[in-house]
């Protein structure tokens, strides 16, 4: 194992001293056995029973009712009727266009979202004043509240009176009806999650960055490779094990992302915005289709699920 | 911490699977326990309001609190509310009432929701008509007719809010609070006379729109709730042909008023007399002087001065008339009574509820709100005679009160005003043609009956 193969995981498991503990195995079977150390997790796996398991199980059993949100006693058992109106389109949306809706945002957004990230983590890796301030602008937009910058941006997106508009109107191009045209409600959407998601991604490539092997990258360029060059052939696939995760964490977070939905769109105009997410909210607390709500709950968290699953398997054999 | 791993490993191992297995099975049962605990939180009986004919008695010595939630959070609306609070607490100094502020309809109808479904509802709320059939439905609000029977003001009160505060079953399930109209704000220097009928506004809003003015601007809404521009429409519809709902709640989107009056907003649109942006886009164009218009409710009354801040003139005059003649529609919330309240609880909250309807404080809340008073001799408290003599036409709005049409009280009636909403948006949009849209909607509509 090479010195930049050591270093390249984002999640790695520590160096192994074979000799001086037991098989992996034994010491799993021996932690399990244990019921002091049932003990000392208890408290954080009750917490994450109350919170996580619980509620999680109570979902899949809402999903199978006609579910009355205000007084539950009046539900009615339905088995699988909320999937099988999800299947067969019967909803004002249907699944399937929110199904769409969904895609197009997620694949928009985690791949302008990574490569954007990228860049920026290239132009700001070298630690002058100027490239660290470039990186605390990029991250105090993350970290600012979702809702307080969702409503700035509508201002921003107002037809009439926004910032947008007028700067168009300052290059000469025709003004854009940002969030009312079902055209450029959905781009208008995506240009706010990138701005508001990039510096955490940022952060992620930078730390990435930091690992790779300077010593290659000078080698390359000793035997005549150009910048692009050698951040193709040298950096990227060092950096691959990143670009994984990043691309794995944002698919999970694009998917559940509701707020900018909520604030800037409600889902529209028409159903142009309708994602997954935010029909769940929607169906279970709007409209009082709490059951059919759950049931796209209950679709989120097996897609989330197999996302998981995956980031965990590729983070696993990188990190062989 | 590998010793001690040791060490545990070193007892029997059966009785080591024996703990595991406890362990994991008290874990299990835990997590049965507390899904049947979550199951069961927010299960109501379904005798719940059962006592429904029965006034509980009020007990003054007794020291209680209840909870209000509302949206009368900013502004003069959270200010007087406060003060009718104050005033209440001086009259009956062991009640406490506390005020849940949210911060506009959507939340308070989504937070009453999920109190109610959680088994801790407030012990009132404001709440439309709509809302109102859905809580009726599921027994979670208690019916007023024998409340109401016990109240003296309400013989004065005016025929629309005697019957805006019935639900379709004829009953009195809520109170009224908050009643509006929808009137027509303008820039009097920029429109010198009121535009009596539709075709006139459509005129004049054609003729003053240029030179980055729009006359008129709307917020359609969306599914997620339709906002003042589908009230708009649906006043357009009325005036034009027809309602977009029959009274029991059935929708008739795709009638002759409906598609007059898409097709009358769509004209505008091409026109350029029409723009259509999120929030309150007629009072923030008007204020900034690049709109002529705004069309909404009496309550924007304070909001649409403080945007205008005596830059101009503002003037302010009754709804036009349609082909089918004048149009307007009640809007406002009233109250509602959850069932989960104690007998002495809901006492004390019937005794708030009457007091906001009493004349005094009508007028006081009307005064300082735009709000419309629910009662005729509300009209006769200096407060308000200071009111109606500066503003001559809140005299007219409130004889409105007894014409206008609210939405019809039934639950599937939110759903599909989200549907129009939407039908509004593909035909401003250019998406759809106005019958087709409004065609698609009302078969969607029609499905949900």
């Amino acid at each position: 194992m090479s010195t930049s193969e050591a270093t390249v995981a984002p999640v790695r498991a520590p160096a192994r001293s074979e000799t001086a503990r037991p098989p992996r195995g034994r010491r799993v079977r021996r932690a399990l056995s244990s019921p002091i150390a049932y003990l000392f997790v208890a408290p954080a796996l009750l917490i994450f029973l109350i919170w996580t398991i619980v509620p999680t199980l109570y979902t899949f059993r809402v999903s199978t009712f006609d579910w009355n949100q205000l007084n539950p006693a009046l539900s009615e058992f339905i088995g699988l009727g909320n999937y099988s109106d999800m299947v067969s389109g019967a909803t004002n949306p249907s699944f399937w266009q929110t199904f769409g809706v969904s895609c197009y945002f997620v694949i928009a957004n985690v791949v302008v979202g990574t490569v954007l990230a990228l860049v920026l983590a290239l132009l700001v890796r070298r630690t002058s004043r100027i490239m660290v301030a470039a990186r605390t602008s990029f991250f105090l937009a993350y970290i600012a509240p979702g809702v307080a910058t969702a409503l700035i941006w509508l201002w921003i997106f107002n037809p009439r009176f926004g910032l947008a508009n007028r700067i168009l109107s300052l290059l000469h191009l025709p003004v854009i009806d940002w969030l009312g045209d079902s055209r450029y409600a959905m781009l208008s959407i995506i240009i706010y999650s990138v701005w508001h998601e990039v510096g955490f991604l940022v952060l992620v490539f930078l730390g990435g960055l930091m690992t790779t092997s300077g010593e290659l990258s000078e080698a390359a360029k000793v035997d005549g490779a150009g910048a692009w060059q050698e951040f193709i052939r040298v950096t990227l696939p060092q950096l691959i094990p990143y670009v994984a995760f990043v691309v794995i964490i944002s698919s999970i977070s694009s998917l559940q992302a509701f707020t900018q939905f909520f604030v800037l769109t409600g889902g529209g105009p028409g159903y142009a915005t309708s994602t997954l997410g935010f029909q769940l909210y929607q169906q279970a607390f709007v409209l009082g289709n709490t059951g059919y709500g759950a049931a796209l709950a209950v679709v989120l968290f097996l897609i989330t699920l197999v996302l998981s699953v995956l980031q965990l398997r590729i983070s696993a054999r990188l990190a062989r | 911490m590998d010793h001690r791993l040791t060490s545990d490993h070193a007892r029997p191992i059966p009785t080591n699977r024996a703990s595991r297995r406890t362990v994991l099975a008290g874990a299990a049962a835990s997590a049965g326990v507390l899904a049947l605990g979550a199951c069961s939180s927010g299960s109501k009986g379904s005798d719940s309001g059962s006592s429904e004919d029965a006034v509980p008695r009020f007990d003054e010595k007794k020291t209680t609190t209840i909870t209000f939630m509302h949206a009368m959070s900013a502004g003069d609306q959270k200010e007087a509310l406060e003060r009718i609070v104050a005033d209440f607490g001086k009259k009956h100094p062991n009640v406490t009432v506390e005020l849940q502020d949210q911060p506009d309809y959507g939340t308070l109808q989504t937070k009453t929701k999920a109190q109610v479904g959680a088994g801790s509802a407030p012990t009132i709320a404001q709440a439309y008509g709509n809302w109102a059939s859905e809580y009726a439905d599921s027994q979670v609000i208690v019916p007023l007719d024998a409340y109401a029977r016990t109240n003296t003001d309400m013989a004065d009160f005016a025929e629309g809010v005697k019957k805006d505060i019935q639900l379709s079953d004829g009953k009195v399930w809520m109170w009224p609070f908050n009643k509006s109209v929808v009137v027509v704000y303008r820039n009097a220097e920029m429109v010198k006379e009121e535009p009596a009928t539709w075709e006139d506004f459509a005129k004049i809003a054609k003729d003053v729109s240029k030179d980055g003015v729009v006359a008129l601007s709307i917020d359609p809404g969306s599914a997620k709730g339709p906002a003042g521009g589908t009230a708009l429409f649906e006043i357009l519809a009325e005036a034009m042909g027809g309602p977009v709902f029959a009274e029991d709640g059935t929708p008739q989107f795709d009638e002759e008023g409906g598609v007059k009056a898409l097709e009358y907003l769509v004209d505008l649109k091409k026109a350029g007399a029409l723009a259509i942006a999120s929030g309150y886009p007629g009072q923030e164009a008007l204020g900034a002087q690049k709109g002529a218009f705004d069309v909404s409710s009496v309550a924007s009354f304070p909001f649409n001065e403080e945007a205008v801040g005596g830059a101009f003139e503002m003037g302010v005059s009754a709804l036009p008339e349609g082909t089918s003649g004048a149009a307007n529609q009640l809007a406002g919330t009233n109250i509602v009574l959850f069932a989960d309240a104690s007998d002495q609880e809901k006492a004390a909250a019937w005794e708030f509820m009457q007091f906001i309807t009493t004349p005094e404080q009508q007028a006081s809340w009307a005064a300082s709100t735009g709000y419309l008073p629910v009662s005729a001799s509300s009209l006769e408290q200096e407060v308000l005679k200071k009111v109606v003599d500066e503003r001559p036409w809140v005299a007219d709005a409130v004889e409105q009160i007894d014409t206008a049409r609210g939405l019809p009280p039934v639950t599937s009636v939110t759903e599909a005003s989200g549907l129009l909403s939407v039908a509004l948006q593909n035909a401003l949009q250019g998406k759809a043609e106005p019958k087709d849209a409004l065609a698609d909607a009302q078969k969607k509509a029609a499905a949900l009956r």
